[in-house]
């Protein structure tokens, strides 16, 4: 460190805020602009205290003059949009689907880059290429062939799916992750008897917790998220997730105000506003790796 | 060489090549085994992968050359019928247009809008907290935040009464999600305030990564801050922003939750996007095989957007590297 003395660091760091616009403008401006984005927030959060009747003559901006409309109207939206079983469903999805997904995910890994073989660069591509087509181009086919099979608008047959869907990615990060554990640790383990199962739940696991965690996180939110699949899969009231929910009862609003209507997406999003606000670095850093 | 040289000679090339035949053997084997025990670690998730993705992608390609609509020509072959029908689709025309518009402003406005807000967040006071507001629409399902401005277009809605009140306030109620010449701009509009926050955020590491050196070197030579901008800090951030374009221009051709919801009301719906009208050309109009066309075009494209990453992101590498 001695040789980075003779630099005049002071001098460095004085040349360059004279030349950066002041704190104070950069801080207004920082100011001015997150008023800017928070703006469709505080929208929806004056709304949902407002009764239909209030948000229709008044200004859609205004504060709501009491605290009270926002039980009726969550009372009205959870049971019009049939809230409680999106609700159940999703979450159903979102664990199971992830924890399937992630799981394999990380076995796959686990083979792809524990053990030497021929042709491994194929078997990669053939579960990674799951990550490159369109959602679009699966659509038709799994409508039809959910249909024959007889798990169009089940549990299970959204379950499989989501699994499925959420392999890619983790396992993508997963591979990554793992070629940099040091192999010395279960060759260790190998001499001292351990079956390559042991050391995968045992060692490798255990040595991933991080990624394993964040790629949980991110599928369970992208399930949660979902729209387009179950609108096709599952479009009954006993199976569809919470967003298509919300969308069937956006799309019908005539009956209910947009209050009633954005006390819905509002509740919707409870689980993913709650996860952010617990897991924020965890969230910026993980989502950054994800595509959609 | 006397006899028996010879032949202890050839009796130990013998040995040798058994020994080699041998481990050759060994080798094969293990390497077998390693193979089958890798396969049984990684057949379920290519199992599944394989039968609910790849599997329907083939099957897709196979249904665009059919002639299946409704309940009939599911068996029958169609050439490339379907695809010559789109060039003379109406609809297909109106989507593509507004489709170009989409990959054209995720090009440019998550990009130059995500660059400059890291630049006015980079080391400001609260830095933490106002990334956090900016990223945050981020983490909300599109359907939600579709529907929060869905109302907020609305005629009776919060941007008409902001117009009307800096207008001097004649009342303004513009259908913003029901004209063609409004509905897609305003959408956009929505999904570049909810995917900049990611883009700056990717910015932000991308500029954090930035070697320290050529930087202060250029302050010590008396370098504008243009000059800097220009010629170092945009060149070295090149691959981060490579990767940022094509996750934004990837975002913006397959979006369709937002255009789903937002466009709710819209009677035009169809021609909003290649990926709404493939979607409603199959679950609405129950045009099977047309609709596959149209999502094997859009597959096409997806292909084509990651290979030139691929392509550019190779010559980034050895310019780079």
């Amino acid at each position: 460190m001695s040789h980075e003395t003779d630099i005049d660091f002071d001098a460095i760091i004085r040349a360059e805020s004279a030349r950066r616009p002041s704190s104070a403008l950069r801080l207004t401006g920082a100011i001015a602009l997150s008023l800017l984005w928070l703006l469709p927030f505080y929208y929806l959060f004056v709304t949902v205290f407002k009764s239909t009747e209030e948000y229709a003559s008044k200004n859609p901006l205004a504060l709501p003059s009491g605290l009270w409309p926002i039980l009726e109207n969550a009372t009205a939206a959870w049971s019009s949009a049939r809230m409680a079983a999106g609700m159940f469903n999703s979450t159903l999805y979102g664990l199971c689907g992830a924890a399937i997904a992630v799981f394999l995910a990380a076995a796959a890994a686990c083979g792809m880059t524990r053990f030497q073989f021929r042709g491994k660069a194929l078997w990669f591509m053939l579960i990674f290429s799951g990550m490159v087509f369109p959602f679009q181009m699966y659509l038709i086919p799994l409508f039809f062939t959910y249909n024959s099979l007889g798990i169009l608008n089940t549990h299970g047959g959204m379950i499989l799916f989501y699994s499925a869907i959420c392999i890619p990615f983790p396992f993508l990060v997963l591979r990554n992750y793992m070629n940099g554990i040091s192999r010395e640790i279960d060759e260790a383990a190998r001499m001292d008897g351990a079956g390559e199962w042991t050391i995968f739940l045992r060692i490798l696991i255990p040595n991933c917790w991080g990624p394993i965690t964040a790629t949980f996180l991110i599928q369970f939110t992208w399930i949660w998220n979902d729209l387009i699949f179950s609108t096709v899969l599952a479009n009954r009231e006993s199976t569809r997730s919470i967003m298509n929910a919300l969308q069937s009862f956006q799309s019908s609003y005539s009956v209910f105000g947009p209050n009633t209507v954005l006390t819905a997406a509002l509740i919707a999003s409870l689980p993913s506003i709650i996860l952010f606000l617990i897991l924020r670095k965890h969230f910026m850093r993980g989502l950054t790796v994800n595509t959609t | 060489m006397t006899r028996s040289e010879q032949l202890k000679q050839a009796d130990a090339t013998l040995m040798a090549e058994i020994g080699q035949d041998q481990l050759r053997h060994k080798i094969r084997k293990t390497e077998r085994r390693n193979f089958l025990t890798a396969f049984a670690f990684f057949a379920p998730a290519l199992l599944l992968v394989g039968a609910l993705l790849l599997f329907p992608v083939g099957y897709n390609i196979y249904l665009s050359f059919t002639k299946w609509k409704k309940f009939k020509g599911y068996d029958q072959f169609a050439g490339f019928s379907n695809y010559t029908k789109l060039a003379s689709n109406h609809a297909f025309e109106d989507a593509l247009i507004n489709t170009s518009i989409w990959v054209g402003a995720s090009v440019i406005f998550p990009l130059a809008i995500g660059f400059f807000f890291a630049l006015v967040f980079r080391s400001v006071r609260g830095e933490e907290a106002f990334k956090s507001i900016i990223f945050f629409p981020k983490i909300l399902a599109p359907t939600a935040v579709g529907v929060i401005w869905f109302y907020f277009y609305a005629p009776d809605g919060v941007l008409n009464r902001l117009i009307s009140l800096a207008s001097g306030g004649d009342p303004v109620d513009i259908g913003w999600l029901y004209e063609a010449s409004t509905i897609t701009p305003a959408i956009i509009v929505t999904f570049v305030w909810q995917t900049v926050g990611l883009v700056m955020v990717l910015t932000l590491i991308g500029l954090a990564a930035l070697p320290r050196d050529p930087i202060e070197a250029a302050t010590i030579d008396g370098a504008s801050n243009w000059q800097i901008m220009r010629h170092i800090i945009v060149p070295l951030l090149l691959p981060t922003l490579l990767v940022v374009t094509i996750l934004s221009v990837l975002a913006g051709f397959t979006v369709f939750d937002l255009l789903w919801v937002m466009g709710s009301g819209y009677p035009g719906k169809r021609s909003l996007s290649l990926v709404v009208m493939m979607y409603f050309e199959a679950f609405q109009k129950s045009s099977w095989a047309f609709a596959s066309a149209i999502a094997v075009v859009i597959g096409m494209v997806v292909l084509a957007i990651t290979w030139v990453q691929a392509l550019l992101q190779h010559r980034i590498d050895r310019m780079t590297g």
